[in-house]
């Protein structure tokens, strides 16, 4: 979940979106799109050299040699050496996040957001000039599954020691400082202030509780205006003690670093932590009954989220599943929903389904924003769409298409050490298999239209959608009838 | 702090005289060749994994543009995903997705940009489509008719239902008042309303020629294949004369001015801006580079003084942020932004006479050594984290050819900065941090609240 961490960098990230002068338009990219013909019909049609010179073969890769151990205190490493670069990364998952907040909504984020502001003999201040005199990052953030603390720091030993030691401190030895506490809460309130004028947050949050009831995944990370500032320095300790304990974590390096060097550097890291083992799983959320509500909004447009239960990281229809949604509306331009809502009626900006999967049955979620004028028709078409795709299931062209665009990215997704400890993270937090990017593609490449099919109609239903809209009350209109100028048909058979 | 940031950020005092290579990496082996049409293409050496990025930059964006005719730059940009000889509408972006393909494009003041981040066996793919819509643009008016439709709605949820981006946008409009720069890049939603599909077709006959666009590869590739690959698909587009592009000059010191906004806010906020040149424009480069290292003092990292002394601190603001982009085509602008600290019942009057007093202290006291040092350092580990990335290279070579500087500042960004002294700081900050130079934007809530 992209819940974003308090203290300066929320309610910076609202000014500074605003004031970086040159900030580029991005273009969310458009085609006209009969699906992807594209690829077949310009290599039958030959007029592009460069493709009919390309041999159909999945591309090279980085080879990852990943690496894994455990310490001495218990805590899972998994490393990749990496020596072009004079740098290291290191990332630090807890299994901390807001789903172990307890009674106390925003109590994972809060002492995430604490680590840094002190440690014995050193205030906030202090550890900043630590870290930055260094040319160090340090890095934290609190979601629903985890929390993180990371190190970006040059390898060379003058700076690599003295930017551990910090970190070790700062993750291990927090002190909590009360002045450092009564500001961030502050900071925080304020973030919810800021929310109100944010019609789109507003709508997740209203659907966040709808589609889990009283499980922990149903309140905001960020807590409440009401929780947090009853959250005291003595929870904080308690949650420290136990949630960041060397047996709930995982660490992930990746960089300038030898075996002997990574290790030693993993054995420090976890000896700093408090002792303990790994907390216990959360429970899976019960279904919800499907609802529709409404925000009502002053903006121009209409946000709208479609979301039911989805699944969890371990759910063995994984590749399914995310090969079936790619389709529906995960790739951006040139999905089902992308070409039936923006490129056929120009009715939205973009549109985007995706699975969230978590430690236990994250949500699948459509999200999109439209005239307010056009928002029922505009719901309903995105439903329709829906339902044609659970009825029919993909089409062979376009499972082969998505497989080949699968194959073809799989390369940019270890291409720096920013990715791969990325990777790293998520394959040590899931207990997933060292292999399991090759055999994620393995599985993904083998899929058939009904295995996917099949998959997508297991775990959604077109009666279970939670609905939330956000958005001004406005007498509605018809949508525009679809302009699909039938393309030309494909010049030839596809050859592969 | 992100890579922008860092390469923002910078110091040194001349007490350390190691050499370069002694405080950052080495540089890529980059190489530079210009074809027979004029194309510039820069290509830097990445081998760490089988992958590759190219992006086309073209010198026009939202600067050139004229009153009434704003928003053409990236209305081209939607457009040139519309078809061109060998591709249909939306075609191009097909193939490339199916080829597992990363690709976008960008629109700022001074350039329109297209990239591809792909599997380094198909990158005359990327250069084959790029070259054909060089070349070939078919700009129908059907497609048009269906894009400007998307590019309201961009505009409609970027900026006139973001109250912050809706604020900036008036904000800037006031703070050039000379310059193209007080253009939006979206266009004003009146002239997105009257645009023709002429203008688009006459605007990129005027601009999209080789002669005004710089190809930057960075990737797992050597100079002789991308030269023979670039030769072959960018090589036949014939060349053509361009318009004269002037800079964007502004006025020196315009005079105080003031603009206050209600929007659909909760909290009230303040923007400070001070018209200052860039690199590009700027007789005493130092001066320049000194503003670099002013912005890396305020808001380089949660040490800065921003942070330290007007959020922790005295707890005036509750968060606030400075920033100076030096690589501009054109004059420039030093802005700073702060919300007050309304829990601790702040009022917009004492943030602003806090950053002002930040103002002061730079024209009054040198900073300290440690602190320079600190500074330095950042920038020294920002110059190799940004190597990580084959993207932000590619971005900051591109960006630099294309406001009309050389991309290899890149590689001596460092000594630049370590040439700017404690007494260049205060000289910058008193010659810039005026009165005549400033304008100020009170962003407040709307005064009836629609709760």
């Amino acid at each position: 979940m992209s819940e974003r961490k308090p203290s300066r960098l929320a309610l910076i990230g609202l000014i500074a979106a605003a004031v970086i002068g040159s900030a580029a338009f991005y273009l969310s990219r458009s085609g006209e799109t009969s699906a992807s013909e594209a690829l077949d019909k310009a290599k039958a049609s030959q007029k592009l050299q460069s493709l009919t010179e390309l041999n159909g073969k999945a591309p090279d890769h980085r080879k990852l040699d990943v690496q894994t151990w455990n310490t001495a205190e218990g805590t899972k490493v998994l490393f990749v050496e990496a020596h072009e670069l004079p740098m290291f990364d290191m990332r630090l998952i807890f299994a901390a996040g807001s789903s172990q907040d307890g009674d106390a909504p925003g109590l994972a984020l809060l002492t995430n957001a604490m680590l840094n502001e002190g440690v014995a003999g050193k205030d906030v201040g202090a550890i900043a000039q630590g870290f930055e005199g260094l040319g160090a990052d340090f890095g934290n953030g609190a979601y629903k599954d985890m929390a993180i603390a990371s190190l970006r720091s040059l390898s060379a030993k003058d700076k690599r020691e003295p930017a551990l030691k910090l970190f070790a401190e700062v993750i291990g030895k927090p002190t909590f400082p009360a002045d450092s506490l009564l500001r961030i809460k502050n900071q925080m309130l304020a973030g919810f202030e800021y929310q109100k004028q944010n019609p789109g947050k507003l709508a997740s949050l209203e659907l966040m509780n709808r589609l889990y009831g009283d499980h922990p995944y149903a309140h905001s990370s960020d807590g409440t205006a009401n929780s947090v500032p009853a959250i005291t320095q003595a929870q904080l300790r308690a949650f420290h003690e136990k949630a960041y304990a060397a047996g709930n974590v995982v660490i992930a390096l990746v960089g300038d670093l030898s075996r002997v060097e990574a290790e030693a550097i993993a054995e420090q890291v976890s000896a700093a932590l408090p002792k303990g083992p790994a907390l216990p799983k959360i429970a899976q959320p019960t279904e919800p009954k499907a609802s529709i509500g409404h925000i009502e909004f002053p903006s121009k447009q209409t946000n709208l989220l479609l979301a039911q239960l989805g699944i969890d990281r371990d759910d063995p229809d994984y590749a399914a599943l995310s090969m079936g949604n790619q389709i529906l509306g995960g790739g951006g331009f040139g999905t089902r929903l992308m070409s039936e809502v923006r490129e056929k009626r120009g009715l939205t900006y973009g549109v985007y389904s995706g699975f969230t999967p978590m430690q236990v049955r994250g949500p699948f979620m459509i999200n999109l924003q439209t005239r307010a004028e056009m928002s029922e028709g505009t719901l309903k078409l995105v439903q329709d769409v829906l339902a044609d795709y659970l009825e029919t299931g993909p089409t062979e062209k376009e499972l082969d298409d998505a497989k080949r665009e699968l194959a073809g990215s799989f390369p940019l997704s270890t291409a720096s050490n920013a990715d791969i400890v990325g990777q790293l993270g998520a394959i040590g937090f899931y207990n997933l298999p060292l292999s399991h990017l090759e055999e994620f593609m393995q599985q993904s490449q083998a899929l058939t239209v009904e295995q996917v099919k099949a998959a997508m109609n297991k775990h959604l239903g077109t009666d279970k959608m939670v609905i939330v809209s956000a958005g001004p009350t406005v007498p509605q209109k018809p949508l525009p009838a679809p302009t699909d100028k039938p393309s030309e048909q494909p010049l030839g058979v596809p050859e592969h | 702090m992100n890579a922008l940031a860092r390469r923002a950020a910078g110091l040194l005092l001349s007490t350390v005289c190691l050499p370069l290579s002694a405080l950052a990496a080495d540089p890529q082996p980059t190489h530079e060749f210009t074809l027979d049409n004029g194309l510039k293409v820069v290509v830097r050496e990445d081998h760490r994994a089988p992958v590759v990025v190219s992006q086309v930059w073209y010198k026009v964006g939202s600067s050139y543009e004229t009153p009434g005719n704003t928003g053409l730059s990236h209305a081209l940009e939607h457009m040139m995903f519309k078809g061109s000889e060998k591709v249909g509408p939306g075609e191009a972006s097909l193939i490339l997705r199916d080829l597992g393909a990363e690709e976008n494009a960008f629109t700022s003041d001074d350039f329109t940009a297209y990239y591809q981040v792909l599997a380094r066996d198909r990158l005359g793919v990327a250069f084959e489509l790029e070259a054909d819509r060089m070349a070939s643009l078919r700009l129908p008016a059907d497609e048009f008719a269906k894009e400007i439709e998307v590019i309201k709605e961009e505009r409609r949820l970027r900026t006139d239902d973001k109250p912050m981006s809706k604020a900036y946008e008036r904000f800037k409009a006031m703070a050039y008042p000379a310059s193209g720069y007080h253009t939006p890049t979206i266009g004003w939603m009146a002239d997105l309303e009257r645009m023709k599909v002429e203008e688009l077709r006459n605007w990129y006959q005027t601009w999209y020629v080789p002669n005004n666009a710089t190809l930057v590869v960075v990737g797992d590739v050597t100079p002789d294949e991308v030269k023979a690959l670039a030769q072959r698909y960018f090589g036949p587009i014939a060349k053509r004369d361009v318009p004269a592009a002037k800079k964007p000059l502004e006025l020196a010191e315009p005079g105080e001015r003031q603009i206050t906004l209600h929007v659909q806010t909760q909290l009230p906020s303040l923007m400070l801006a001070f018209n200052v040149p860039s690199i590009a424009t700027a007789e005493d480069k130092r001066l320049v580079n000194a503003l670099r290292l002013i912005s890396a003092l305020l808001d380089g990292g949660y040490s800065g003084r921003i942070p330290t002394q007007l959020e922790r601190g005295e707890e005036l603001v509750s968060g606030g942020s400075s920033s100076y982009d030096a690589y501009t085509r054109g004059d420039s602008l030093f802005t700073l932004s702060a919300s007050p600290n309304t829990q601790k019942h702040k009022t917009i009057a004492q943030a602003e006479a806090g950053l002002w007093k930040l103002l002061d202290q730079l024209k009054t006291t040198a900073p300290t050594a440690e602190e320079l040092e600190r500074v330095r350092a950042q920038v020294i580990a920002g110059l190799v984290y940004e190597r990580d990335s084959i993207t932000s290279q590619a971005t900051a070579i591109g960006q630099l050819e294309t406001v009309g500087l050389s991309w290899q500042l890149m590689d001596t960004e460092l000594a630049d900065l370590e040439s700017v002294t404690p007494e260049d700081i205060q000289k910058a900050a008193k010659l810039y941090f005026t009165r005549e130079r400033l304008s100020v934007a009170h962003v407040l809530p709307l005064e009836t609240t629609h709760e």
